[in-house]
């Protein structure tokens, strides 16, 4: 008995120990945020100059940054969940000629390297006049995503077939069924890529670096373009403010992980992505 | 009207179904894989859409006979083989841990993984300003502590170690893929190995690992592809504008490619340099595909 609980003890010191590890860089990120413009970095808490955080919306031009943010992420992420749903169900519950073929199709877009696509997609963009557009996620919000794609195909294999032949008998079309049996038990799923998807584009930099100019650039690109200088010449980049606007561009992602936590947990075990 | 066959009718619905990713994935990746293949065979140097002409396989001569992307591919390769076991280790060894019966796991875990979703640039502005930094940072106050130190963290000597500091921070992104596999392992092999007197460390090696080569192996898939392509943080941690150039020790293949394209308008020889990495990552996953019957356990035999 007395073993046990030394063993359950060093495990708690363990996990505290790390836990303290992977917390403390947030930890210095908010308490530098907090501190007086141009001191060295710091490691305990030396004041709370909350300022700090209007300071780091009012020496760029945040709001307009977040404003950007926002409208590509209200355009791309409904349609990319909704899209990679729809694939992913034909995938998982219908067999067609070709889909096999068009199966491999989408794991292989997986593995692609984004980045060899990118110049001849600016291309392409380029020449249909929607460089300095939203347009482009528009687009790959129809698209869908490949990972995501196989994400519900994983999710969607696993239901039961006698609930789909039970609504088949009573005459519902396949399009009915998808909508009205399979998404209602996908919710977790659903939800784990609504939030994964927002978090890839929100904080998606390149992107928008190549197919915008910088009004229309959103906050992540603005913030690795845009240096926080105090007003008035001098060069000099404040950290503490840059830090606070750091932190305010990741409290969407924070709010958003621990309100849909319990879905991405769940998502990804009923999911049971494995190769 | 003349009856459609069920096999017809789903075969259209199939179609309807996945027409708006297919247009896209048609139009809007294999398009411009092809044409980016092509390009890479042209002299477009970003003007000259109008007038390319064919130069042959020089464009990819170049990357060969290219010093800085053959250095730059070496520290790639360098960069991945320690930066996909070590995170592949930091990942599964905390989801080992939290697999215990324990108190506040569901905190533990959001601890773990909260590293992982942080934006990019936000997690290279705190590393490079407030740890790695030279004048009172707190990484040189630490080893300091030890009698170590002071360190240039982000000079020649240490950037490499740093980058993968920083990525390590960030590992814990797998644990939940990780968990989710460890759930998948049936109690009553735990109990029967129990009865049999199996030590923790023999149930972790004979049974836990095993069964988890399959969720093992598609995370170091990813993680070769995601690093091999890693280009960010080196030039985020470099300077504060996009185009900034990276030190040797971190500047890697991508970052090259990248360099190429944007700071010196050579698009063709980008797109050559882009599709030799592009063929190196597929011989590389048919390579681990073909070795994982080595490695990766299928309680169905393989399918």
């Amino acid at each position: 008995m007395k073993r046990i609980s030394l063993s359950r003890t060093l495990l708690y010191a363990v996990l505290l120990f790390l836990s303290f590890i992977f917390l403390f860089p947030l930890y210095l990120a908010v308490i530098n945020s907090l501190a007086p413009w141009f001191n060295p970095p710091t490691a305990v808490p030396t004041a709370f100059k909350w300022e700090n955080y209007y300071w780091a919306t009012e020496l760029i031009d945040f709001w307009r940054y977040a404003r950007n943010s926002l409208i590509i992420a209200i355009i791309y992420v409904p349609l990319t969940t909704l899209s990679s749903g729809l694939s992913g169900f034909a995938f998982a519950r219908l067999r067609a000629p070709g889909s096999k073929v068009l199966f491999l199709c989408v794991l292989s877009t997986m593995m692609l390297p984004g980045i060899v696509t990118q110049i001849p997609t600016y291309i392409l963009f380029f020449r249909f006049n929607l460089i300095n557009t939203y347009i482009p996620w528009l687009v790959w919000g129809i698209g869908g995503s490949a990972f995501y794609i196989f994400m519900y195909r994983q999710f969607f294999r696993t239901v039961p077939l006698e609930l789909e032949e039970a609504a088949r008998i009573d005459g519902c079309s396949i399009f009915r069924i998808y909508w009205n049996i399979f998404l209602p038990i996908s919710l977790p799923v659903v939800a784990t890529v609504t939030i994964l998807t927002f978090h890839g584009n929100w904080n998606d930099i390149m992107g928008p670096f190549m197919y915008l100019r910088e009004a229309r650039y959103p906050l992540s690109t603005a913030l690795s373009m845009v240096g926080y200088k105090p007003p008035g010449g001098d060069n000099q980049t404040i950290m503490q403010v840059t830090m606070a606007a750091g932190l305010l561009l990741a409290l969407p992602i924070m709010v958003t992980f621990f309100i849909g936590q319990k879905y991405i947990v769940e998502g990804i075990v009923t999911t049971g992505i494995k190769g | 009207m003349k009856q459609i066959k069920p096999t017809t009718r789903r075969s259209i619905a199939f179609y309807l179904m996945i027409a708006p990713w297919l247009l896209v994935f048609l139009s809007f990746s294999l398009f411009p894989l092809v044409y980016g293949f092509y390009l890479s065979f042209t002299n477009y140097f970003g003007f000259n859409l109008e007038d390319l002409s064919l130069v042959g396989l020089k464009n990819y001569q170049n990357v060969f006979s290219d010093k800085d992307a053959m250095g730059a591919l070496g520290r790639t390769f360098l960069f991945a083989v320690i930066n996909v076991p070590l995170g592949t280790v930091i990942a599964l060894s905390l989801a080992l841990l939290l697999n215990h019966n324990i108190r506040g796991r569901g905190v533990f875990r959001t601890i773990f993984y909260i590293p992982s979703i942080m934006p990019a640039i936000v997690t290279t502005m705190m590393w490079k300003n407030i740890l790695f930094t030279g004048n009172g940072g707190i990484l040189d106050r630490i080893i300091g502590v030890f009698g170590l130190g002071p360190v240039n963290w982000l000079g020649y000597d240490y950037a490499l170690f740093s980058l993968i500091l920083m990525s390590s921070w960030g590992a814990g992104g797998g644990i939940l893929i990780y968990l989710a596999g460890l759930k998948g392992v049936p109690d009553e092999l735990y109990e029967s190995a129990a009865i049999d007197g199996a030590s923790y460390m023999q149930r972790l090696f004979r049974i836990t690992l095993p069964l988890l080569t399959p969720v093992i192996f598609f995370n170091v898939l990813m993680g070769i592809i995601g690093t091999l392509q890693q280009y960010l943080q080196p030039i985020l941690l470099a300077g504060d504008q996009l185009l900034a150039r990276p030190i040797k020790p971190i500047y890697l293949y991508v970052v090259h490619a990248f360099q190429q394209i944007f700071a010196n308008q050579r698009f063709a020889y980008g797109m050559a340099l882009l599709w030799v990495l592009f063929i190196i990552t597929l011989l590389l996953t048919l390579v681990v595909f073909k070795t994982s019957r080595l490695w990766v356990f299928y309680e169905d035999g393989g399918d």
